[in-house]
């Protein structure tokens, strides 16, 4: 058997993830992206520790509007809140809103796209023109008309899965309006996968539909899901942010979004407070563009010859 | 007329495909008419008997594969599988049944295999989804049993292994061993060695003709290559731009050809050690119509040497012309 004399060396699984970090990590931007996001998530998972309980008006710590010094490395707020403080904690806020968001539009991007570039015919037409609505609905104006309407009707009081009932509407509606992008992406790939010999041969080994798109196509879609999760996660900060920034945002929970639109109603531009409005704008800053930096190095890695610029 | 005997059983097949008009005949209501794929095809195969289907590309020969593995419906005809008919079953679970005793081989086994699977796991899916196996164990026999039919050992070495760490050569084994798994009665094998090298084709079609020996396997080989039909055949049957012209028992079709169209074939074979039997009929000239054109009367007429007026216009059916030959040309008695 001449061909079994052929070996190759072993490079399973393993081999392959080492091999795409190799790839991942060769690029300049997702070595920042990752050294950046990795501080903000630190921040984010031990606030407590590192400034303290979250400040309110009662338990304020300092003066009014004090500029940054060595007692409040970024100054104070107009009721004299440590702004570190406030930016720690909102860091939290604003990563678990956007991460969340990012969850509930991928799932929902992946089995639309997925779901009508299988099937095909009617699904498929009447999947993308529901779609092609949400894509062409600009997702802020959307989110901003619903917000209101529906914390209308489920009331503001408690708390859903530890989250303030205004972040958690902010949250689902952030995933209802951004997961279009996500959709057609998955679909053209899925449409260029169904035409593969593996699915003819999944179907006469008698796998069931929802078993081929499971076992077969999602696997072969993780890298462009992931490539353009991360920037969805972008998306989903700014649009977060604006939303909180216009005051759709929790004052009990206060995001980085709430923090700029308190600064702003405060007149901290005009009285000068510019470590106010700044450290949580530099913030979200950071953090969007970790994340566009790290999706463009995934979608560089996995596909080096197409290039999203979203 | 279904005989119990035979495995399986094409009555008059058609597969047709729309074609999408353009705007403008659309509105005027013009029918854009259709790709004859395959155009009334009448085929039987036996138990446990070897059947290649001849053809050059476009001929159809890959979609009658696909009809039989119900990867395609036909929109004519019937297809009996075992004397039921199984031309409108449709549905994975419904189908169930079927897949366990029907299997195909693929041409390109690279795209047939799912890069991210193991080895493993490519074998065990159809024991797996069509419910053969009680535990695990059961399924770890069952693959290394299918892998060593398939040539490939020890089998443990392979089971976590993925594609593109095996040779083509396995990887095709591979695919054999995929669709040995279940034990099936009839295998389709749509050009399973074309993809090959010449030194391995010799050990694949080994593997092929020893399983027919073992377990009575039936195989529907589908190649463009007369003598390698020839080699591993029972019976050849010609196909042309979706309709049988010749069939018969490989050696009758080979060395006894009827049709101008299978001459022409055996005609076009580079043959080692001078032009025996060379000088008949000239090469074939041209290229298959398209499938949406096909020429009135005869459909060969446009390239055939020998075609004179009839051909034109009236389409010849088959005719017996020794036992079990059959032949569709005006010229063949």
């Amino acid at each position: 058997m001449s061909e079994s004399t052929v070996r190759y060396s072993p490079r399973g699984r393993a081999g392959a993830i080492k091999g795409f970090l190799r790839r991942f990590l060769g690029y300049g931007g997702a070595q920042v992206g990752l050294v950046c996001l990795m501080f903000f998530l630190i921040v984010a998972a031990v606030p407590g520790i590192l400034v303290g309980p979250l400040q309110t008006a009662i338990n304020a710590t300092g003066d009014f509007l004090v500029p940054p010094s060595s007692q409040h490395l970024l100054g104070t707020d107009e009721v004299g809140r440590d702004v570190l403080n406030l930016v720690v904690h909102g860091a939290r806020i604003s990563l678990t809103i956007a991460l969340l968001a990012t969850v509930i539009s991928l799932v929902l991007g992946t089995t639309i796209g997925m779901t009508a570039g299988y099937y095909g015919g009617r699904a498929d037409v009447w999947l993308m023109r529901l779609t092609d609505f949400f894509f062409v609905m600009p997702s802020f104006v959307l989110a901003l008309v619903i917000t209101p309407v529906v914390l209308e009707v489920m009331g503001r009081g408690g708390e859903i899965l530890g989250l303030r009932p205004s972040l958690f509407v902010i949250i689902v509606v952030i995933g209802m309006t951004s997961w279009a992008f996500v959709a057609r992406i998955v679909r053209s790939q899925t449409l260029s996968l169904k035409e593969r010999t593996f699915i003819d041969r999944a179907r006469i080994a008698g796998s069931s539909n929802l078993s081929i798109m499971v076992r077969h196509l999602l696997p072969n879609l993780v890298p462009q899901i992931g490539a353009n999760g991360a920037l969805v996660v972008a998306g989903a900060i700014y649009v977060e942010t604006s939303l909180s920034f216009l005051g759709l945002g929790d004052p009990l929970q206060p995001s980085w979004g709430t923090l700029l639109s308190l600064a702003q109603r405060a007149g901290a531009a005009s009285a000068g407070a510019w470590w106010c409005l700044g450290a949580p704008g530099v913030c979200v800053l950071m953090v969007s563009l970790s994340f566009v930096l790290i999706g463009n190095a995934l979608d560089d890695t996995f596909n080096p010859r197409r290039r999203v610029i979203p | 007329m279904p005989d119990t005997a035979d495995v399986l059983c094409l009555e008059s097949l058609h597969v047709h495909f729309p074609i999408q008009g353009r705007l403008f005949d659309r509105l005027r209501g013009r029918p854009a008419g259709a790709v004859r794929a395959v155009d009334g095809i009448d085929l039987n195969i036996g138990r446990g008997e070897i059947v290649a289907l001849v053809g050059e590309s476009g001929s159809g020969k890959t979609t009658v594969g696909r009809v039989i593995t119900k990867l395609a419906q036909p929109t004519g005809g019937r297809m009996l599988f075992d004397g039921r008919d199984m031309t409108s079953v449709q549905g994975s679970s419904a189908l169930r049944p079927y897949r366990h005793r029907v299997q195909m081989i693929f041409q390109d086994a690279y795209q047939a295999l799912n890069p991210r699977h193991t080895v493993f796991d490519i074998v065990a899916e159809p024991l797996r989804s069509l419910r053969l196996v009680e535990d695990g164990k059961q399924l770890a026999e069952r693959v290394g049993e299918a892998l060593a039919s398939a040539g490939l050992n020890p089998p443990g070495d392979f089971f976590a292994r993925f594609p593109h760490e095996l040779s083509g050569g396995q990887r095709q084994r591979v695919v054999i061993a995929g669709a040995l798994a279940v034990r099936p009665e009839l295998i389709v094998a749509d050009e399973p060695v074309s993809m090959l090298d010449v030194s391995i084709r010799a050990q694949i079609l080994q593997v092929l003709v020893d399983l027919r020996a073992k377990h009575n396997m039936a195989l529907l080989f589908i190649t463009h290559d007369l003598p390698l039909a020839w080699l591993i055949a029972d019976r050849i049957a010609v196909l042309y731009l979706g309709k049988l012209v010749e069939i018969g028992s490989a050696d009758e079709v080979t060395f006894n050809p009827r049709h101008p169209y299978t001459v022409a074939l055996r005609n076009a074979t580079p043959q080692i050690g001078g032009n025996v039997g060379r000088a008949e009929l000239p090469a074939l000239q041209g290229e298959v119509p398209s499938a949406a054109r096909v020429p009135k009367g005869c459909r060969f007429h446009p390239r055939c040497p020998v075609a004179f007026d009839r051909c034109r216009e009236e389409e010849p059916p088959p005719v017996e012309v020794g036992s079990g030959h059959t032949a569709a040309c005006w010229l063949a008695t």
